[in-house]
């Protein structure tokens, strides 16, 4: 069932997220520091026995108080480094997406990025390095974001994550989460509506639509302008090679046509690593994008546990009025149902059989009850966290936009200037002519 | 006035072999441009400093002393300036056959061989094609200005006022530099050009010369070597060329950028909405989203007037010159065809010369009128005569056309070095607008950018004060998590300013090493 994997996720969780915010506060970023560096491309014989070659990044943790409390028992050297690949990010997010359903777990970065301007100077492929500094730069977010969120910081399995060289991946199978994953997604594939749609959640899932529509939007347009813009500045070029061969003819306007030749040639120059800094807030920025996947898994699993009350509820109702049905003697569907053939040919039950019936459905309700009472409070409980683990993804949120929006205009003011001070230089040269 | 043409080409010449080997950084030819290296690093240097106002205080210095020089070429070329013209007020007219603009001709003068002071006419394009068709026939030797092209050549309606306008200024051009020519400018047909009511009866009247004139240039130019040209006019003709040909690129890189900043402009019309309708959805960020939405708005209208002035102002004088190159083009060819005309008579003295040689030496008895019963000596005498009386003729013929050459080769220099003290005003006076263009439209772009940061940075001073000011520690309701673009660029929202000026100006320091 659905909920089975919620289970260990609350003893985890409740251990992090009952204490006050001060606890919450000291996460173990305050006393870890976490990197990742230098992808080094590995070759290597795969689970069929092809050769196969991919890139690891180096994860490296360097302690910085080795006293605090704060530090899991697995920590024990002051600097530490191990390799890990692309996928085994992927297996511990998945495993945090599983055992964490409350928690708004961070996105890794796209396994291919298929956005790029520079696709118009060069080619692209998994093993390009500026697709394998930017992946490097989203693993390392990641880490560090799951670092610093109260809850997935005291992960055991992402711990051993940062520490364990030897068996990592079988330590995180040996958690059984597959199968809780499994069962989850079989209940997500099954069609269901629900009764009474949670009201905030629902807004929520329509927020995280916008968000996703309004990035990805937002990115669609801004490469076009970075395309344009690249064209823009590499057409001046041009003119730096006219005003060369130009000067060439000229004799008191030659110095100058050929400073100021040097001068397109700068500003076409310019724009490349203002276009490579712009690529890394749209990667900031797509990082949102697929957070709104984050977000919506949150709300697949209220739905689902909501859909599991409701179901529970049904039940019940069904069985307090079979049981009424039994008591009065009456049947009131008796026109389709087996019981009413079984009644028209055999005749009712008897007191005894009817008796014994009673009893059992009193046994079925009480047990639904029951049921019905743990898979409230556990609605309830994965909505007060869900929603708690949300209220503090938006403040992430709007502080990350913000200093993305900032980032971006000073990039903008920098690259205005750059562009006045090259215009001043090359009218400069004409002036002086 | 020759020599100074004359050192005016060859010593371009040697400055060629460096020019023309690609983009050279100043430095890197110190011998050739030492002056302009020392230039450049005062620039930079200002720039390091990252004091605007002594470097605005630098360029207004620039300005005025180049204001200077200007003033100066013109009181070298010591044109009197007695004639002033004006084009304006375009005006349609649609009669059945056909519709068409005039535009308003107005001419002031003090000139003695005008009857009035002042003339106001509407012409056409059609009549200012004639008027330079007369100048060409009647002055062949002189370099006449060009004409814009009779179809606009961006799309654009041929009534538009966008059109008009370009073509006003270009006409106007064209008469301005006609009237302060001190030749072309008492060109009979320009005063009947600018004075007279109507012009039809005269362009009639003038069709049948015009005719003759053209086809006998056309026919005497037509395949022949020049056997004495003067390496001049091959450097003349060579650099005529490359210039053209530079111009011609010039304008392709031009309609290429007009191209891709429209499209530019368009994605940027888009670019804004989406902060706008994003802010929809965002409470506490939609401050901040409103403020990107008005930074790409403003740099969006900054860019359109970009455009507008990149296409109506910096593109036709580039057009002009285009044109320019064609008209000397043509100028050289008809001093060529008058050098030939020269020569052919020089070559043709020579034949009867050496027929007069061969006559002395030569036995009569077997010419055709000894046979017919003549004394030979008697026909040796009577082509003599006949001989001297050619070699006289062509004597004078050759003196007249040697006359032609010389006044051509005085007019056309006369009319280079004008031309290129013209072109060096206009290049330095088009390309520093077009740099100032561009200096406007980031200045635009950077004063909105810096208000949307400040816009940015305001609401959130006042929301989130302790978050922002210390990015990684103590933070006591959320460990900050600063985003990859953090360790790219240090967040200096506080300081924006000092850190965009310590970019541009090491960027400007790499440039000088």
């Amino acid at each position: 069932m659905a909920d089975a994997g919620s289970d260990s996720a609350q003893d985890v969780g409740s251990e992090a997220s009952t204490p006050s915010s001060s606890k919450r506060a000291t996460s173990l970023l305050s006393v870890l520091e976490i990197s990742v560096t230098e992808p080094e491309r590995r070759t290597g014989v795969s689970a069929i026995n092809m050769k196969e070659t991919y890139t690891v990044y180096l994860v490296e943790t360097r302690i910085t108080d080795m006293k605090s409390e704060l530090l899991p028992e697995i920590f024990t050297d002051e600097t530490f480094s191990l390799w890990r690949r692309y996928s085994e990010f992927e297996l511990l997010r998945n495993y945090l997406c599983v055992t964490y359903p409350a928690v708004v777990i961070p996105p890794l970065p796209e396994k291919k990025i298929h956005m790029m301007w520079q696709k118009l100077s060069g080619g692209e492929d998994k093993f390009d390095p500026d697709f394998i500094e930017r992946r490097r730069a989203g693993l390392e977010s990641f880490l560090l974001r799951v670092a610093a969120h109260s809850q997935l910081s005291q992960d055991k399995i992402f711990h051993a994550f940062l520490h364990l060289v030897e068996a990592w991946k079988e330590t995180v199978l040996a958690t059984g989460y597959q199968n809780k994953m499994d069962s989850r997604l079989k209940t997500l594939n099954a069609q269901f509506r629900l009764k009474n749609p949670d009201r905030r959640f629902q807004d929520l899932k329509n927020y995280s639509s916008e968000l996703e529509a309004n990035i990805a939007n937002l990115l669609k347009i801004r490469e076009r302008l970075a395309e344009r813009l690249y064209g823009i500045h590499k057409i001046h070029a041009n003119y730096g090679r006219v005003f060369s061969e130009w000067s060439g003819i000229e004799k008191e306007m030659g110095d100058g046509l050929q400073s100021a030749g040097h001068f397109m040639d700068v500003y076409a120059a310019s724009i490349d690593s203002m276009l490579e800094e712009e690529d890394t807030y749209a990667d900031a920025l797509k990082e949102y994008l697929y957070f709104a996947d984050a977000l919506r898994s949150i709300c697949r699993k209220q739905e689902l546990l909501q859909y599991e009350v409701e179901k529970l509820e049904d039940k019940l109702v069904y069985l307090k009025a079979q049981k009424q049905q039994m008591e009065q003697g009456v049947d009131v569907k008796s026109g389709f149902s087996l019981k009413g053939m079984t009644t028209k040919l055999f005749g009712a039950d008897t007191p005894e059989i009817r008796e014994k019936k009673i009893q059992q459905l009193e046994e079925q309700t009480q047990q639904t009850e029951e049921q019905l009472q743990a898979a409230k409070w556990e609605l309830s409980t994965y909505i007060d966290r869900s929603l708690q683990d949300v209220e503090r993804f938006k403040r992430q949120k709007v502080r990350d936009l913000r200093e993305i929006f900032i980032n971006y205009s000073i990039m903008q003011i920098k690259l205005c200037k750059k562009g006045v001070s090259l215009w001043n230089n090359t009218k400069e040269c004409f002036t002086k002519m | 006035m020759a020599d100074g043409t004359d050192s005016g080409f060859s010593e371009g010449q040697p400055s060629g072999p460096g020019g023309s080997s690609g983009p050279i950084s100043p430095d890197l030819d110190p011998l050739n441009i030492t002056t302009s290296t020392v230039d450049l690093e005062e620039s930079l240097d200002m720039g390091a400093e990252g004091d605007p106002k002594a470097a605005g205080d630098d360029i207004t210095v620039f300005t005025q002393s180049s204001l200077a020089g200007l003033q100066l070429d013109d009181a070298l070329a010591s044109d009197v300036h007695d004639l002033f013209v004006t084009v304006d007020d375009p005006e349609k007219h649609i009669t059945n056959m056909e519709s068409y603009i005039t535009y308003r001709v107005t001419t002031k003068t003090t000139r003695s061989d005008y009857d009035s002071h002042e003339y106001v006419v509407r012409r056409r394009y059609q009549d200012f094609l004639w008027l330079r068709e007369r100048l060409e026939a009647t002055n062949p030797t002189h370099l006449i200005p060009p004409l814009p092209e009779k179809h606009s050549f961006r799309r654009l309606d041929r009534f538009s006022p966008e059109f008009l306008k370009t073509r006003q200024a270009a006409l106007q051009k064209f008469l301005s530099r006609i009237v302060d020519h001190p030749t072309l400018s008492f060109n009979e047909n320009l005063t009947i050009f600018l004075t007279a009511k109507e012009l039809a009866s005269h362009r009639k009247q003038a069709q049948g010369i015009m005719g003759k004139m053209g086809s006998s240039m056309r026919s005497m130019a037509a395949g022949y070597m020049m056997k004495n040209r003067s390496p001049e006019y091959a450097t003349m003709q060579e650099y005529v060329n490359t210039f053209g040909a530079k111009m011609g690129t010039i304008d392709r890189i031009n309609q290429r950028l007009l191209k891709e900043m429209t499209d530019y402009e368009q994605d940027l019309r888009e670019f804004g909405p989406v902060f706008t309708l994003w802010s929809n959805s965002e409470t506490e960020l939609a401050p901040a989203m409103l403020g990107m939405a008005a930074g790409v708005e403003k740099c969006e209208k900054a860019l359109e007037q970009q455009i507008s002035d990149q296409e109506h102002v910096f593109a036709p004088p580039v057009k002009e010159y285009i044109l320019y190159a064609e008209a000397m083009k043509a100028v050289l060819k008809r001093r060529d065809s008058i050098q030939m005309e020269y020569e052919l008579t020089v070559e043709e003295l020579n034949r009867k010369r050496n027929d007069r040689e061969q006559l002395k030496m030569s036995d009569q008895s077997y010419s055709l009128g000894a046979f017919m019963g003549k004394d030979p000596e008697e026909v040796r005498q009577q082509k003599r005569t006949k001989l001297d009386a050619q070699i006289e003729e062509l004597l004078k013929q050759v003196e007249v056309s040697n006359d032609n050459v010389e006044c051509a080769n005085a007019d056309l220099k006369a009319d280079l070095e004008r031309w290129h003290r013209n072109k060096r005003r206009d290049v330095k006076e088009v390309f520093s607008e077009l740099c100032d263009r561009n200096i406007q439209y980031y200045q635009e772009c950077l004063s909105a950018w810096e208000e949307t940061l400040q816009e940015i940075n305001q609401k959130s001073e006042l929301e989130t004060a302790s978050t922002l000011a210390t990015p990684t520690s103590s933070c006591p309701d959320t460990p900050n998590l600063a985003t990859p673009t953090s360790s790219v660029t240090p967040p200096l929202p506080a300081t924006p300013t000092k850190e965009g000026t310590e970019g541009g100006a090491s960027e400007g320091q790499e440039e000088t090493q």
